[in-house]
């Protein structure tokens, strides 16, 4: 269910670099960058032996943190900058040998940043792309096209500094679609929209894609990314660190190696999407351990703040496939594990009780108790009876169904009112207490 | 329905367009009859129109006042105030900073060393100090311009800075070659302040030059609306921004050298006029420059009008006139500016 390894990632990237050939023989790419190189100052080179090529009617996203080289990489495809050693092609030409005018007419940019004081109509800064294309073209008309396919037509007489943000942007997507080119780039355009008009813009960019338009975007949002582009490019401190499909692109590997966090990766309803935590402290043990007893998805906030605060957390007995046994897999911790809709059998309520052993803590969640997991319990009672230290949330009581635990308020068992309580009380101690 | 709704909307700006140009260019014609008209002998538009048809040959005296006299100053006067306003927007574009004005490039400064130096060698009259003063322009433009040039590119900002330390550099020559000369200090100060005074139309020959270069940016307008979104952005759209530069600083700088070298420093037109003429017509170069123009010319035509009519028989220097026009009237956009 994870995704394929670094390795796979890693080795598209290694084979742009030297693949040439090979996709030369398929149809000549519309962008190439080869061993491309960039500094600004020798010392801190901003892009060093970046490849890959970039097919006609491609959809390609590149992510990479802050400083990677994302904005210069456009910078170079649209020929603003010239790379210092190595080559970006765009049909086949080099950027250094266009003149303006018309490199503008095959490749169009949106920039992030869009600063324009000045009082002029949307109409106006519209038509300003169509500059490039000379006498061949009625900029009004052109103009008047864009607005209406980006469906911002009634915005056109607006004073372009009025504008809000998001609709500046639409602006300058406008004006850049005016300019006819092949080949859109586009700066972080989502970085000033709101989650509505993001996945709006995407759609959009996903319908010009359809109608022919290469399109190749930098984003932060890597769920984005994952949802949207057909390929993406990995920058991480000036290099390629992966470079193909999304999936294999945004492994966890990938991800851990370049933006330093841990990434989970769930599939839910037909999606594919991450979340992140912090990197795990590089000695996750030394905390100490927790075993949850839990189900029904009462344990998973917990399972990942013990988690991201660095406690081995163990759990159990969890039936497959329930939400928090999902949640605990996906954290990949150790865990008692039951078939589903089955009450808890010999074998895990053996394994059950061998990890609580192991445990310096135990804490039970609100999780329902009924004939089934009442068998929780019982392991729990055994883990008392040998000293250990027991935490229970006050929530179990009210779900349960068995009337087995309230017994549990005449032992050592210490109640917090909820999880918060738990997790002040654990950051209290500098270690849970030992068994 | 959008392109049902365009046509119309073109046709209406493009009538809107021409009808402030008419406008404007009424305006200024009407300053051009008046600033004819007025002086210390004033004549009748009826005498003006005899006059004219009369021809610079006759010797009537009021034919001798207007041909010989005030038609040259006049017509001066508004080419000199065409070249600096136009000289004024192209600067304030390329620097996209509303505070810049024709002599921020430093070239005023250097075409003042150049009469300055003429009026200290005793070649005041005629080409000489017209000629030193394009020569000391055009000169310190070509230092500013080295200054300013860094692989191949033009940092306008470089130049900017550049541009006024010559001019403070420039200025202190001046000011020792002024203590050194006692005689001609009256006469150094007079040339400073900017003045119309005397010319002939030998200057207004000079001036003609400014004719085509006040007509080279409306080649660009194009250009300059695109620059107003940064140099980067207007790369990304096409633009050479490199030979755009080159060619607006060149034209800007030889509209002021050769406005400084017949006029004099004649300040707040080349500020006053582009901001004036923005709130009017909007940022948009291709009504911007044209209508700059004209009513650069108109101002300074009025400007000379009050400068030898106000206290006369004495005449006030013109560059003092607009500066007490030109400063309240920058104060109160700069306030207006804010507000909004």
């Amino acid at each position: 269910m994870t995704t394929t390894d670094t390795t796979g990632a890693g080795g598209v990237g290694a084979v742009g670099a030297t693949g040439g050939s090979a996709g030369q023989e398929r149809s000549s790419p519309i962008v190439a960058v080869r061993q491309a190189a960039f500094a600004y100052d020798a010392e801190r080179p901003v892009l060093k032996d970046v490849s890959f090529e970039v097919q006609a009617g491609d959809f390609v996203g590149v992510v990479g943190p802050n400083g990677s080289g994302k904005s210069t990489l456009l910078d170079l495809i649209d020929g603003v900058l010239a790379p210092g050693s190595g080559a970006v092609l765009v049909n086949g030409r080099p950027t250094r040998e266009y003149r303006r005018r018309d490199i503008a007419r095959e490749v169009a940019l949106v920039p992030q940043h869009f600063a324009l004081e000045f009082d002029l109509t949307v109409r106006d800064v519209v038509e300003m792309g169509a500059y490039c294309r000379g006498a061949e073209c009625s900029p009004a008309a052109a103009a008047s096209a864009a607005l209406g396919k980006l469906g911002i037509a009634e915005l056109a007489e607006r004073r372009f500094p009025e504008l809000s943000g998001g609709e500046k942007q639409m602006a300058v997507l406008a004006q850049a679609l005016v300019q006819n080119a092949g080949v859109l780039l586009l700066d972080e355009p989502a970085s000033s929209l709101d989650v509505s008009h993001q996945l709006a813009l995407f759609e959009l960019l996903k319908q010009l894609n359809a109608d022919g338009l290469t399109v190749i975007c930098v984003l932060h949002d890597l769920n984005l990314a994952l949802t949207y582009f057909d390929r993406l490019l990995v920058l991480s401190q000036g290099g390629v660190a992966a470079w193909g499909p999304a999936e294999e692109a945004l492994s966890p590997e990938v991800l851990e190696a370049v933006y330093g966090v841990r990434a989970l990766v769930h599939h839910h309803a037909g999606r594919t999407f991450l979340t992140f935590s912090p990197r795990r402290s590089s000695q996750p043990r030394e905390r100490g351990r927790v075993h949850l007893v839990c189900g029904g998805g009462t344990g998973s906030s917990l399972m990942r703040e013990l988690t991201d605060r660095g406690y081995e957390v163990s759990a159990g007995v969890l039936n497959a496939l329930d939400s928090d046994e999902v949640t605990g897999r996906e954290l990949g911790l150790s865990m008692a594990v039951e078939a589903p809709f089955s009450p808890v059998g010999d074998d895990a309520h053996a394994e059950n009780l061998r990890l609580m052993a192991d445990a310096d803590l135990v804490v039970l969640s609100e999780v329902p108790l009924g004939h089934g997991n009442v068998r929780n319990l019982e392991a729990v009672r055994a883990a008392l009876a040998r000293g250990a230290q027991v935490w229970v949330l006050e929530g179990l009581l009210d779900g349960d169904h068995t009337g087995a635990a309230v017994s549990l308020r005449d032992t050592a068992a210490r109640f917090f009112a909820d999880e918060q309580a738990v997790l002040a009380e654990l950051s209290r101690l500098p270690r849970p207490p030992a068994v | 329905m959008t392109d049902v709704e365009r046509p119309a909307r073109v046709s209406r700006a493009a009538r809107e367009g021409w009808s402030g140009l008419a406008l404007a260019a009424g305006i200024s014609l009407v300053c051009l009859i008046v600033s004819l008209a007025f002086g210390p002998v004033s004549l009748s538009p009826a005498q003006l129109w005899h006059d004219l048809l009369a021809g610079p040959g006759s010797h009537t005296a009021t034919a001798i006042i207007f041909w010989q006299i005030r038609a040259p100053r006049v017509v001066l006067a508004f080419l000199v105030g065409a070249a600096l306003a136009v000289a004024g927007v192209i600067l304030q574009d390329l620097f996209l900073n509303p505070l810049t004005d024709p002599y921020v490039t430093g070239v005023s400064s250097g075409a003042a060393l150049g009469a300055t130096i003429a009026i200290v060698a005793g070649l005041a009259g005629g080409l000489w100090l017209t000629g030193l003063a394009l020569v000391g322009g055009l000169g310190t433009l070509l230092l500013v311009w080295t200054a300013a040039r860094r692989r191949g590119r033009i940092d306008v900002y470089v130049l900017l800075l550049a541009g006024v330390s010559a001019s403070y550099l420039l200025s202190a020559i001046i000011t020792v070659l002024m203590i050194r000369a006692n005689d001609d200090l009256g006469a150094i100060l007079y040339w400073l302040l900017g003045s119309f005074s005397g010319r002939t139309w030998t200057d207004v020959e000079t001036a003609l030059f400014a004719v085509p270069f006040m007509i080279v940016p409306l080649f660009f307008t194009k250009e300059m609306n695109i620059l107003l979104q940064g140099e980067k952005r207007a790369l990304e759209l096409g633009v050479d921004v490199e030979r755009t530069k080159r060619v607006l600083v060149v034209t800007a700088a030889i509209l002021t050298a050769i406005a400084v070298s017949v006029a004099g420093i004649i300040a707040f037109v080349g500020l006053i006029i582009p901001h004036l003429v923005r709130l009017m017509v909007g940022p948009n170069h291709r009504r911007v420059l044209p209508f700059s123009l004209l009513m650069g010319a108109a101002l300074m035509g009025i400007a000379d009008l009050v400068s030898r009519t106000l206290l006369a028989p004495t005449e006030i220097p013109v560059g003092v006139v607009t500066t007490f026009i030109g400063a309240p009237v920058f104060i109160y956009l700069l306030r207006r500016g804010r507000r909004t």
